[in-house]
């Protein structure tokens, strides 16, 4: 694939009651639009992931609306959706864009605006994205991960504390992370001692309720902006972009140790980039619950099943100690906050910053091949991108 | 699951289902409900398969939750599932009873 990732920008992740959606709009666009240097009339097309602005917000039709607001009037915009994986979805779609021929430049929109809603409301507009029977049930997110949870437990015999490792370690790269919605470092404790939501999982297994939005600009123009303001050594190419798809339900999967549909897409996008788990230096991966990345990060190949857990507490994957890969630098969707829409979108532009060298703190040293794994439901929907610096 | 038409759609459903015996995969305790369910709340969700046939999400109900384990033989049963609006038809649907408790 000849597509580079010529600006990327996101806000910071959190409760932003004092702004508007398109205000965090016009924040991530403005950003990427001057990191990437170009004058914005030359994005011909805007994609926007999102999910919950009609169910929430009574407001559909965000193509228009926000190629509107960012003075991109005129030119071709459409929403994408897929539940919390509507961001990568939106990036796919982009992608594919660029590869039919039809545009050479266009922008990529993820967005999410959820603290404005009650708790109980945003939890019953995200059970939008599992099926009739477990809404019908009263099930909820982190029950359909508590779910997933019990049984890998069972099988490998994956523990509590296992599970807090993960918070305490993206709480630990979030605290790194300017834009992160969480700055506190917590401990296996706190996790352990946190409000039960839904058995087995607690209050700091889950990740939180947040606003945000992430842009990237994508070209298959290799050919660096004129005129940009700084020199750029390093070209950030997107080298794979995958989408799998599996029951809405659980009650429909085979296996519940796993995801298939991210085992699925990272196949897939492994044979599209020529490359392997074991040439990957750092990725951002779907936390969204402890136990998901637990899961995430054997269903990629980064760990044998039933491995991951005890590797994840020995510091295998946290900045300064790992061993083969980072994962989630950012913070993840635990430490850094999960606008749904907003997701996949951030994701992307955190392993940019790290393919360019410009991560500061959370810096991945001698970061050459990154992934992104962005998951929509209880794993109906996933995404995995590649992506390489040069 | 306002529409009185919806609700008649899923009855034909709820037919199917009703008396089944099956066995959970998986559970879980709900201890932060979604809207409607707070009057419930803790409640047990679970997957419950039933061999042949294709698996059922479902509220375990009729037992402590203590007692509640990956394994257990239910049986499907009528109930309603959450509560309704002022003017809403009751909503009924499936949920599970542990077999020793019938």
């Amino acid at each position: 694939m000849n597509i580079s990732i010529i600006g990327a920008h996101t806000t910071k992740f959190g409760e932003q009651w004092g702004v508007s959606p398109r205000t965090l709009a016009g924040e991530a666009f403005t950003g990427a639009v001057s990191d990437a240097g170009i004058q914005k009339n030359r994005i011909e097309a805007l994609f926007v992931g999102n999910m919950l602005s009609g169910i929430l917000g009574r407001q559909e039709h965000l193509g228009a609306f926000f190629s509107e607001e960012l003075s991109l009037t005129g030119k071709a915009a459409c929403k994408i959706e897929g539940a919390c994986a509507s961001g990568s979805l939106a990036v796919h779609a982009a992608v594919n864009a660029l590869l039919s021929g039809e545009y050479s430049t266009v922008a990529v929109l993820g967005i999410e605006k959820m603290t404005d809603y009650k708790p109980e409301e945003v939890a019953a507009a995200l059970m939008g994205a599992g099926n009739d029977e477990e809404r019908m049930a009263g099930m909820t997110f982190p029950g359909l991960y508590a779910a997933l949870a019990h049984v890998h437990m069972k099988e490998y015999g994956t523990t509590q504390e296992q599970m807090a490792a993960v918070a305490v370690k993206n709480h630990f790269h979030a605290s790194l992370n300017p834009n992160a919605q969480f700055h506190s470092k917590i401990t296996v404790e706190q996790v352990m001692k946190s409000t039960c939501i839904a058995d087995p999982l607690k209050l700091l297994d889950c990740s939180p309720i947040s606003d945000g939005a992430a842009v990237l600009i994508l070209s298959t123009n290799h050919a660096m902006p004129a005129g940009r303001q700084e020199s750029r050594t390093t070209n950030v190419s997107i080298v794979a972009s995958q989408v799998a798809t599996d029951s809405l339900g659980l009650s429909g999967r085979k296996s519940l140790t796993e995801l298939a549909a991210t085992k699925k897409a990272a196949e897939k996008a492994y044979r599209q980039a020529g490359v392997g788990p074991a040439d990957i230096d750092v990725a951002e991966v779907h936390d969204c619950f402890t136990i998901a990345e637990i899961m995430a990060t054997e269903d990629l190949g980064f760990f044998d099943k039933g491995k991951a857990a005890s590797a994840i507490v020995q510091g295998h994957t946290t900045l300064g100690t790992a061993k083969k890969l980072v994962v989630n630098p950012s913070g993840g969707l635990k430490g850094a906050g999960h606008p749904v829409g907003a997701t996949g979108v951030k994701q992307i532009v955190e392993l940019y910053e790290q393919l360019r060298g410009t991560a500061g703190k959370r810096q991945v040293e001698k970061a050459r091949v990154a992934l992104a794994h962005n998951v929509g439901g209880s794993g109906a929907t996933a995404v995995v991108h590649i992506l390489r610096g040069s | 699951m306002n529409s009185p038409v919806k609700h008649w759609r899923n009855q034909k459903k709820i037919t199917e289902l009703v008396g089944k015996t099956g066995k959970i995969v998986t559970f879980t305790i709900i201890r932060v409900p979604p809207a409607g369910y707070s009057d419930q709340a803790p409640y047990a969700v679970a997957v419950i398969d039933f061999g042949a046939t294709d698996r059922v999400s479902c509220q375990i109900v009729d037992c402590e939750l203590t007692d509640i384990s990956i394994g257990m033989t239910v049986r499907l049963t009528v109930r309603r599932v959450k509560t309704p609006g002022i003017d809403d038809v009751i909503p009924y649907g499936i949920k599970a009873r542990p077999i020793h408790s019938l």
